[in-house]
């Protein structure tokens, strides 16, 4: 018989922690314990009982109680080779996924910046009242920057990091921001109530606008369709929308009343919503379907609600800090490798300007278009910008000067000449 | 090449960060094995000696009533275990009902294949709870720890009480200037300690001398009134009895019967020297031992002892995976003088091509903080598709910027700079020309 393919992932372990909860745990010694109580509270009764019988009946004592005692000691044993067992096992999951050794730690340095990205990463999860816990905690104890390869003396920079991390930290300001944008976003996801989101986006019109935004649009979308099927609800999945018949006239009201400033920018998206009001009794089957039948389009205004909300305060619309520690997990192994070939080399990557090897990361997690020269494959920097020749083709300045000298050359992509005073700096 | 982006997830290799999370359980329930083992071996010692000498007793002269009280007192005793090995037993049951949790999360991860599966982004805000409740609970913020394990529902995967007990014990170093706890927290874990090689106990108790020597020349300035001979109050004949010198007695003794055993013995003659330099004659290598630094020092001994025997990290496992991830998605961009206010992820999805978002490190929270760490490597370029120059220099996506200019309503023939808006400039269309990246 084969045996049995060796368990994935933590089912072994798993496996070994049943024993311990279902056998291998005290109360088998606990038991023992009673009885040896029993024992003796047999004893005592009988003495009690008759006196006369006490040495003989304590001499008689010795033997069981000793007995029993030994057993809830032996009863201990399983505990320990299970521990022992699941330790071992436990040691083998892990042999190849050590802990980062702390040189790896860029950040105890800067614990007052730590701690108010912390604080601004609460509030924007809407934990305030963590958050103000927090707040008050770090307050009385403020941290104790540590040295790191980086930053071996963090006392210097400490009192300037305090007063940078006091502008925001303390903050009644951000926090009353955050408590805004979820206030409206419960209005949004439990209430299915649009009016305090459409109050905000309309008293940023010019902002969101001047952005390419969408989102009053959107809102205002949303409402028309609500007021259309007769109600603020629009159809959970497994409720099919009902329509009434007062509904469409509530709606043609609405976008008179409210459509007149998209006319200029959303003419043919209003068009279509105002097309589907004669297919008022069944607009299931009509062309329309797919505005009105959008059950995720509460996820989506809200989404698109938080994006301008953050993007209007300068933030990043998912936590920062949800997404460098998850950047940060997926970029481990491979940094891991790495140290094992910096070491033999005496350096570690976190004192370095630029990471020595590629991490590669979901798309979604490139936020900034990437110009790498073609001719020196180093990144563009301020010091080294993007050179447009007129050709159209883009190489880092410092190529540009390497290939030119300050005089006539010929790009190296395309037969084209010309001199490095007609290149452009571009900006990606 | 290496790849430049993935979206696969291989648990196996991307647990670097969760060995604690399993190894603080597993100590803890060691340790209460072993304390279950030593109550029932000294009780059984204990009973069976009592039992054997009421026997005898009851043998040689019989009197009821002893037997009866010997008795009693013995079925206190097995009561007494009892108890406490029902609360140890209370106590591994609820470690590994957490420790089955932590088992189950991690094999939560073992279901998801890949990095933009929903699944990987709630376990992964989940993992980030932990390590924010890891990082409060080492910094000392027990309170905001404890009451974020609860708000998010992960107080089983998470050590609360554990650290709360360690930083009491640090914080007692650290603030009172006490050595009890930790003395006692080095008797309980006395056999794990001398395995280790720690020398925590030993610098506890030579603590312990150095403060006994103070008090004593602080009392021996009142014990003589003058100094003349030197000695600071140190009688050689042993004849004066002042406070001062009782206590310069007594720290004698403790040296004796706690530090001279450890060998060291250019530490040992430091010590002794103690006795003749008072903590304000400010002469080295003296001024060291009577330094109020070394309180820092212990409660920091303490802090790394205690993290080794528990298999903790020496610094918070949220730093190690924040450096790393910074530098993952940092670019020369997130910190130049000229980086747009807005930015986008390259590969949003077109019927959002407009909508921008901050990226997290250009972002107030990290940007700072990412200022000391490398950047990314590429090795290629990464920019839209169809790029396209404005008179202005910046590069756009050619279907980026149309739809931008159609949303905001600029006249046809006519573009703006996305960045700008518009409240920036406005150029002719045949103004914009392609742009080549290789
Ligand atoms: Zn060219
Ligand atoms: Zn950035």
């Amino acid at each position: 018989m084969a045996p049995p393919p060796p368990p994935t992932g933590m089912l072994e372990l798993l496996e070994q922690l049943d024993v311990l909860e279902k056998s291998a745990n005290l109360s088998a010694s606990i038991h023992d314990v009673q009885s040896v109580i029993d024992l003796l509270t047999a004893a005592r009764d009988k003495v009690a009982a008759d006196p006369q019988t006490a040495p003989l009946t304590l001499a008689k004592l010795q033997d069981p109680v000793k007995r029993s005692l030994e057993q809830a000691q032996k009863d201990i044993k399983p505990i320990y080779s299970g521990l022992n067992k699941y330790g071992k096992a436990l040691d083998k999951k892990f042999k190849d996924k050590p802990i980062p050794p702390a040189s790896n730690d860029a950040l105890s340095s800067h614990p007052r910046l730590v701690n108010r990205a912390i604080s601004m990463h609460l509030l924007r999860e809407g934990e305030f009242s963590v958050a103000s816990t927090f707040i008050q905690e770090a307050h009385r104890h403020p941290p104790r920057p540590e040295p790191t390869a980086s930053t071996p003396n963090p006392s210097m920079n400490d009192s300037r990091e305090a007063d940078l991390a006091e502008e925001s930290f303390n903050s009644e300001k951000l926090q009353g921001q955050f408590r805004e944008m979820y206030l409206i976003l419960h209005e949004l996801r439990q209430e299915r109530n649009l009016e305090p989101a459409i109050r905000w986006a309309r008293q940023r019109s010019d902002l969101l606008e001047a952005r390419g935004s969408n989102l009053e649009f959107e809102l205002c979308r949303l409402q028309f369709v609500c007021l259309f099927v007769g109600h603020g609800l629009v159809a959970d999945d497994d409720e099919p929308m009902e329509e009434d018949p007062q509904g469409p006239l509530e709606a043609y009201k609405y976008a008179r009343r409210e459509f007149g400033h998209f006319r200029g920018r959303y003419a043919h998206e209003i068009q279509q919503l105002i097309g589907a009001m004669a297919y008022w009794q069944n607009v299931v089957d009509s062309p329309y379907r797919r505005y009105f039948y959008n059950n995720t389009a509460w996820e989506e205004v809200a989404t698109s609600f938080t994006r301008e909300f953050c993007s209007l305060l300068g933030l990043s619309a998912d936590s920062p800090l949800y997404i460098a520690a998850t950047a940060g997990a997926i970029a481990l192994p491979h940094l891991l490798k790495l140290q094992n070939i910096m070491e033999k080399t005496r350096t570690e990557w976190t004192t370095q300007n630029e990471l020595p090897v590629e991490i590669p990361l979901p798309p979604t997690y490139h936020f900034h278009s990437i110009f790498v020269c073609p001719v020196s494959k180093e990144q563009s920097t301020d010091a080294n910008p993007p050179m447009m020749m007129p050709c159209g083709h883009v190489i880092a300045q410092e190529s540009l000067d390497r290939i030119s000298k300050g005089t006539r050359f010929k790009c190296p992509y395309c037969p084209m000449e010309s001199h490095p005073r007609d290149a452009r700096k571009v900006r990606l | 090449m290496a790849e430049l982006t993935t979206t696969k997830l291989n648990a196996e290799s991307h647990l670097l960060l969760d060995q604690p999370l399993l190894r603080m359980p597993h100590e803890l329930s060691r340790r209460n094995q072993k304390n279950a083992q030593r109550y029932v071996e000294n009780s059984t010692k204990d009973v069976l000696s009592s039992l054997t000498a009421a026997a005898k007793t009851a043998s040689k002269r019989p009197t009821p009533d002893a037997a009866l009280s010997s008795l009693d007192s013995i079925i206190t005793k097995m009561q007494g275990l009892k108890r406490k090995l029902e609360n140890l037993h209370d106590e591994e049951m609820r470690i590994h009902k957490s420790n089955r949790a932590r088992l189950r999360h991690l094999q939560d991860l073992y279901e998801v294949q890949s990095l933009v599966d929903v699944k990987y982004d709630e376990w992964s805000r989940t993992r980030l709870s932990r390590l924010l409740v890891d990082y409060l609970l080492r910094e000392g913020y027990s309170e905001s720890a404890a009451h974020l394990a609860a708000s998010q529902g992960i107080q089983e995967l998470v050590d609360v009480d554990a650290f709360v007990a360690c930083h009491k014990i640090e914080k007692s170093l650290r603030e009172e200037r006490n050595t009890s706890l930790a003395l006692n927290w080095c008797k309980e874990n006395s056999k794990e300690l001398k395995k280790q090689g720690s020398m925590l106990e030993f610098e506890l108790r030579l603590q312990q001398y150095i403060e006994l020597v103070r008090q004593g020349h602080q009392a021996g300035v009142g014990d003589v009134d003058t100094d003349m001979d030197g000695l600071n109050g140190v009688s050689l004949d042993g004849a004066s009895t002042g406070a001062g010198e009782e206590k310069l007695v007594e720290a004698r003794a403790h040296a004796k019967k706690y530090l001279s055993a450890s060998g060291d013995f250019a530490l040992l003659g430091k010590a002794a020297g103690l006795l003749a330099y008072r903590p304000w004659d400010d002469v080295k290598p003296y001024s060291e031992l009577y330094s109020e630094s070394r309180w820092t020092h212990l409660a920091h001994l303490f802090l790394t002892t205690h993290h080794t025997l528990y298999s903790l990290p020496p610094r918070p496992l949220l730093h190690i995976a924040l450096s790393a991830g910074l530098s993952a998605l940092k670019t020369p961009a997130c910190h130049s003088a000229y980086t747009a206010p807005t930015t986008m992820p390259l590969t949003s999805s077109s019927n959002c091509i407009t909508s921008t978002s901050v990226c997290p490190i250009c972002s107030t929270e990290l940007n700072e903080l990412a200022r000391n760490v490398p950047y990314a490597h590429h090795s290629k370029s990464l920019v839209e598709s169809d790029p396209v120059v404005l008179p202005n220099g910046r590069v756009y996506g050619k279907e980026r910027l149309r739809v931008f200019c159609d949303k905001v309503g600029v006249e046809p023939g006519w573009v703006r700079d996305p960045v700008e808006g518009l409240g920036g400039m406005k150029w002719r269309e045949n103004e914009v020309r392609k742009v080549f990246i290789m």
